[in-house]
């Protein structure tokens, strides 16, 4: 039992070493990343006004339901981006530098390091996600009297988990395709969201994208941060969305670190594991 | 008997390599029928390594010491064979392996570019579990050692190629690894800096009792740290012994430059005039003979100056993969 608490303590100790690791590399760069965020903002921008383009040319809808509706789609997207962003960096940016043998020899396990990796792109992406969320709505001076913000936070946090465990299944792919692995983990992004109903409820889609609709966390996210934000509904309300967030969780995150352990597996046999670039 | 720190046992490396022929045919062939060929980067090598002990690798480009050194160090998956770290099987991944071991690669960073190479130093002390009090006496005998108390506060890539590898070689060593796999530790640098590390290498093994593999290109840092060498060439070894045995068993002569104040005529009766540059000659001759040869030009000629020295260790390696092409 003590040699357990010693290994966990120790695996924690290493895990928070990861996590300084890329609060140092953010604080070393982080005048550039507000100017990431500028685009974020940009790119955030050009979706919410699609509603008042559609009011503008003879749409009927409720324009702030619908803005509101869309920048919480945008934010999600966003967020995931950040996550998905830091996790395939495990592999791409650490074979860019030229370190990830190294970080391969390390003695940390890898559902350590991924942890690590991941812990600190959720405390980022959500910090993020809020000044995007917060940045926008002041823009166009969204109403939101009945919003319960705190709700739609833990639902997006506990989806986090189920990200986590997707993300690690793509962060394998830098790993087995150096050259191209990257930008697939992007088509797994944009799937994922696309079938979620990111920018429009779930119901339009057709009856097969429903169905795998219903396997992705960001579906429940997305449910889960509208009803608290649009409707109010209470914490006891996003019960609904709780609960196939955490068995998605418990399936992804076992799921994500097989994954990476065949795809780290593949390549140490076929010697992938170097540097590029 | 004590347990070698390095046991590799017909170890083989066969990586599967892509191929096809220039031209858009081929590539829209390749799509399909993608062809591949087998390289044996390692063909079956056995070897065994002392506690303590301090061995040269040497081969030539693509000869299979990376590799080696990759597999031992766990990176790499052995395709057959066996091979014993400190008693370990590498690829398990086994973490009292890990914490015992070093793999520097001369070509390649553990340290983040756009950090101080200290924020990294924490970072490898948190993966490594180092107690604090050990941590900051290790770290700062290595800043001192090589000299680096100035550089590990800049980010690492504000510094010059030497500066890095001296830094490298601190994170590298900060948990005290045991078996240390230095690969080309030296490749790059002024002949100022390789001295300064391979000076470096030698004191950490005398402090730390640690075992080293080395590779290199470069002979001076083989003949100044390795008493033993283990030559590989197209992944298979080609010699095993002490550094003097490797230039008695493929070089057995010695040159003699001989410098003659009477006009150097010819000297071809003394041995193999390899060299004339005015009155200096050199000569090859056996090595049994070398005394007797030398003896007979001091009261034959009037010897101005004579040099007796061992082959050059570069030749000698050279004729090691020269007769391995011809067998």
């Amino acid at each position: 039992m003590r040699a357990l608490a010693t290994t966990l303590r120790a695996e924690l100790v290493g895990e928070g070493g990861v996590v300084e690791r890329n609060i140092n590399l953010t604080k070393r760069y982080i005048w550039w990343d507000l100017a990431w965020f500028v685009w974020t903002v940009a790119n955030t921008l050009t979706i919410v006004f699609i509603a008042e383009g559609i009011e503008a040319t003879g749409g009927q809808l409720d324009v702030n339901e619908v803005m509101t509706s869309l920048l919480i789609g945008a934010v999600i997207w966003a967020y995931l981006g950040v996550l998905f962003e830091f996790l395939m960096e495990t592999v791409a940016w650490e074979r860019w530098e030229g370190t990830i043998e190294y970080t391969f020899m390390a003695p940390l396990s890898r559902a350590m390091h991924l942890a690590g990796q991941g812990l600190f792109a959720i405390m980022y992406g959500l910090l993020r996600a809020v000044f995007l969320f917060t940045v926008c709505a002041l823009f166009f001076r969204l109403s939101m009297p009945d919003a319960n913000f705190l709700a739609a936070f833990v639902v997006l946090t506990v989806a986090s988990v189920s990200f986590l465990g997707i993300g690690a299944m793509t962060s394998v792919l830098p790993l087995i395709s150096p050259e191209k692995g990257t930008q697939l983990g992007f088509v797994a992004q944009g799937t994922l969201l696309v079938v979620s109903g990111v920018y429009y409820p779930v119901d339009v889609l057709p009856g097969w994208m429903q169905f795998l609709a219903m396997f992705s966390p960001a579906t429940y996210a997305l449910e889960g941060a509208r009803e608290a934000i649009l409707e109010g509904a209470p914490m006891s309300a996003m019960w609904d969305e709780i609960w196939p967030l955490l068995i998605l969780g418990v399936i992804s995150i076992p799921l994500g670190l097989w994954i990476f352990q065949r795809g780290e597996l593949y390549a140490k046999k076929h010697g992938k594991l170097k540097r590029s670039g | 008997m004590t347990e070698p720190a390095v046991r590799v046992e017909d170890l083989a490396k066969v990586f599967e390599v892509p191929e096809r022929e220039a031209g858009l045919r081929a590539a829209t062939r390749g799509l399909v029928r993608r062809k591949t060929r087998e390289v044996r980067a390692v063909d079956g090598i056995s070897f065994q390594i002392a506690p303590g002990e301090i061995v040269g690798f040497l081969g030539p480009n693509g000869a299979g010491k990376t590799t080696t050194l990759k597999m031992l160090s766990g990176l790499l998956y052995v395709t057959d064979g066996e091979a014993r770290v400190l008693g370990h099987v590498p690829s398990k991944r086994e973490r009292d392996f890990l914490r015992r071991i070093s793999l520097v690669m001369g070509n390649r960073n553990q340290l983040q570019w756009d950090l101080p190479a200290l924020d990294s130093f924490e970072l490898n002390r948190s993966i490594y579990r180092i107690p604090r009090e050990d941590f900051l006496a290790m770290r700062d005998e290595l800043i001192e050692l090589l000299e680096v108390g100035d550089l590990v506060r800049k980010p690492v890539r504000q510094l010059s190629l030497g500066e890095r590898m001296k830094v490298e070689i601190v994170g590298a060593l900060l948990h005290r690894p045991q078996v240390l796999f230095l690969d080309e530790p030296t490749i790059g640098l002024d002949v100022t800096m390789q001295k300064r590390i391979r000076e470096f290498v030698a004191e950490y093994r005398r402090r730390h009792g640690a075992t080293v593999m080395l590779t290199s290109h470069y002979m001076a840092d083989v003949e100044a740290l390795c008493e033993r060498v283990i030559v590989i060439h197209h992944g298979r070894i080609l010699f095993d012994g002490d550094l003097a045995g490797l230039a008695n068993t493929v070089a057995a002569w010695k040159t003699i430059a001989v410098v003659v104040g009477n006009g150097a005529g010819d000297l071809s009766a003394y041995g193999d005039v390899i060299h004339r540059d005015g009155d200096l000659v050199t000569l090859r001759v056996a090595k049994g003979e070398t005394a007797r040869v030398t003896a007979r030009l001091l009261a034959e000629q009037d010897v101005l100056d004579l040099n007796v020295e061992d082959p050059p260790i570069e030749d000698v390696i050279e004729l090691v993969f020269a007769r391995e092409a011809v067998e």
